[in-house]
């Protein structure tokens, strides 16, 4: 699948400010209404939060994939955020997350979301590869490492 | 006296009705595949049994047909159609993927299948007196007839013991692959040297240039039809209706096996190549469900012919020869699959178990019998002898396979090999069948919410192929429990898309519990149930 179409450079952050998973996933919502992917930012906030409370998306070595179903977006959008020490989010290991994907798909519309998640978050079970995202100096370099 | 339509409708539906009966009686009491049943009821109502029998009113249901022939030109115009129908599903069904990741092992076990099983069935024709030399047409039909497994038989008794993803398994299945594309070439050169020999042609030079023809129209076909695949697909997706796909794509299919045999290959080898073009594309799954109610119909009706065609009185001067033909199968299949799995990692476990599941023959054999009988290149005799090898690889095949597993060793030489690494299965125990149902109906809906074509295998077991491009899963359930198998590839996708159901359905189940309005609208469905006094208010 074409893994480009929603994760561009004006949605990936390279340093989160964030100290909280909360303030996190605002960050990390705020950075798609500015890109012009979302319409409405409280409901795709509220989506992501209440995914969140199911059960945490932060799993091992600094790796998490919040993501949520709202219809206030059209199609599937993406992005991704570095966060330099990381932060509790609950993670399976314990361990702060560090690299964040973030997916929101339209509720009501069929479409390969759970698939681009998982074909995104594939390379990131490379250690190489988290550490050169970690040390990464644009979102151009991130790109890259994760689409070539 | 019938009018030819009228006895054509009678034979139809006399057959449907009876095949259908026999199968289920072979498969429901029996354990045994249906179409044995559904052989021996064509055998049985043929015009070499039942058939003569003159009936009040019709007459003889199946009488013999102009020039002797056993059954009607409509009946075998039908059949035949029934036969362009299994090749394309069969082709349809061809898993080049399964092929090319377990090419190295299925490519030598089917190699070693086939070519045993073409020179022993050819040999036998020689060497027991059937044919003077080893090119004559009846003794390369019989070879053909060898060559051919028939993978569904096997592929169901592994689908019950849980052994399709072991290195068993995956090899039977792609062996399987290769030896269904072989033994189609096979048949393609033998149609044609058998023509070029009727033609009075026997010169090598003429045959060779035959065989070439042949197997040159065979891979340009494939070639240009597997290259053409994705754009042919998209063209088909244009008319969005599943059964619009359906019927063009056989539609097409029915056009390239008539130009496969306008140029001299037999008309099934052109539906092979049709439904193996779309075999790589996500229209598989959609495809078949359209067509699996023409072929339930259809294809008992051509197992019954074929068994009609069968004349006793022919069989009993070479009984023996068949049943010495049936042994070479067994022998061909069993040694010339089991000795290179032995160099494909496997031990005698192993090896036997692969020897066992490619010994069924069916479908294949029978077109293969069915066209040379018609083209006057093999008689009744040896059709029965094809006809005999079919009953006794069928019914030894599944039991042989099925008592391979009993003994739970390990089949390859050193079990930590890589075949086991490359699938990866996902097991989850529930604490009852019905939820493990409910989340298998989730877990169905959201890969079809993710654009997965998903295809119900039976409707008897919740078995399912899930399959979008290169991307192919099985999901199985069965009492409480639910397995999905993958490539290590997608098991992350796998693995998400399990997750978010079962969160799902914790959700689902808390929100239950604190719920109250829940217990009051099961209140309001049974309150009044038996509230009335006197039954009047429940009158219309």
């Amino acid at each position: 699948m074409n893994l480009k179409k929603p994760l561009t450079v004006e949605t990936i952050r390279l340093d989160l400010k964030g100290d909280t998973k909360e303030a996190i996933l605002a960050e990390m919502v705020d950075l798609l209404m500015a890109s012009g992917h979302i319409r409405d930012r409280d409901a795709v906030l509220k989506a992501v939060l209440e995914r969140e409370k199911r059960m945490s998306t932060g799993m091992q070595n600094g790796i998490a994939i919040p993501h949520g179903k709202t219809d206030s977006v059209d199609c599937l959008v993406a992005a991704l955020g570095i966060k330099r020490g990381g932060v509790d989010f609950g993670a399976l290991d314990g361990q702060p997350s560090n690299i964040f994907v973030m997916t929101v798909s339209p509720d009501s519309r069929t479409g390969p979301h759970i698939q681009f998640l998982a074909e995104i978050s594939r390379p990131l079970n490379d250690a190489a590869v988290r550490a050169k995202l970690l040390a990464a100096t644009s979102p151009d370099e991130v790109l890259h490492l994760l689409i070539g | 006296m019938l009018s030819t339509e009228i006895q054509f409708i009678f034979q139809l539906g006399i057959l449907i009705v009876f095949t259908r009966i026999g199968g289920y009686w072979l498969r429901r009491w029996l354990r045994l595949p249906g179409v044995l049943g559904e052989l021996i009821v064509g055998m049985l109502i043929g015009p070499y049994a039942l058939g003569q029998l003159h009936w009040p009113l019709v007459g003889k249901l199946f009488p013999f047909g102009p020039g002797g022939a056993p059954v009607s030109p409509e009946l075998y115009a039908f059949s035949t159609f029934a036969s362009i129908v299994l090749l394309f599903l069969s082709g349809l069904e061809t898993d080049l993927s399964t092929f090319l990741r377990y090419s190295v092992a299925g490519t030598v076990v089917g190699i070693g299948g086939v070519a045993i099983s073409f020179f022993l069935g050819t040999g036998c024709a020689v060497w027991f007196g059937l044919a003077d030399n080893w090119l004559a047409p009846h003794a390369l039909f019989l070879g053909a007839i060898a060559t051919a497994t028939s993978v569904g038989i096997s592929a169901r008794i592994l689908s019950e013991r849980r052994k399709m993803d072991s290195p068993e398994g995956v090899t039977i299945l792609a062996a399987a692959v290769f030896d269904d594309v072989l033994g189609i070439i096979v048949l393609a050169i033998v149609v044609g040297m058998s023509r070029a020999e009727t033609e009075g042609g026997v010169l090598w030079s003429h045959i060779l240039f035959i065989a070439a023809k042949a197997f040159g129209f065979w891979i340009g076909a494939t070639a240009a039809g597997l290259l053409l695949a994705r754009r042919f697909s998209k063209m088909l997706k244009y008319f969005k209706s599943t059964q619009a796909i359906a019927a063009l794509a056989l539609g097409f299919g029915l056009l390239l096996a008539g130009l496969s045999e306008m140029a001299g290959l037999a008309m099934i080898i052109g539906a092979y190549i049709m439904g193996l073009s779309l075999s790589r594309t996500d229209l598989v799954q959609v495809i078949q469900k359209e067509i699996e109610g023409l072929q339930n119909i259809l294809v008992p009706v051509f197992f019954a012919t074929m068994g009609m065609l069968v004349n006793f009185a022919a069989i009993v001067p070479v009984l023996k020869i068949g049943l010495i033909y049936s042994l070479f199968a067994i022998v061909s299949k069993v040694a010339g699959c089991g000795v290179p799995a032995l160099f494909c990692g496997f031990n005698r476990h192993g090896a036997a178990r692969i020897g066992v599941g490619m010994l069924p023959r069916g479908e294949v054999a029978l077109i293969v019998a069915g066209i040379g009988l018609t083209s006057g290149a093999i008689g009744q005799d040896i059709f029965g002898i094809a006809i005999l090898m079919t009953l006794v690889t069928t019914l030894l095949g599944p039991m042989l396979l099925a008592g391979s597993f009993e003994n739970p060793a390990p089949g390859l030489r050193r079990p930590d090999d890589v075949a086991k690494s490359r699938s990866k299965t996902i097991q989850l125990s529930f604490p009852s069948p019905d939820m493990a149902d409910f989340l298998l109906a989730r877990i169905v809906r959201a890969f079809r919410q993710e654009e997965f074509y998903v295809y119900r295998l039976s409707p008897d077991a919740p078995t399912y192929h899930i399959r979008k491009d290169e991307i192919f899963f099985i999901l199985e359930g069965e009492g409480g429990e639910i397995q999905l198998t993958t490539s290590v590839q997608y098991e992350t996708l796998a693995r998400l898309v399990i997750a978010e159901e079962m969160l799902s359905l914790r959700s689902m189940l808390h929100m239950a519990q604190k719920n109250g309005n829940l217990d009051s609208m099961e209140y309001n469905l049974v309150a009044d149930l038996f509230g009335g006094d006197n039954g009047e208010e429940s009158l219309p």
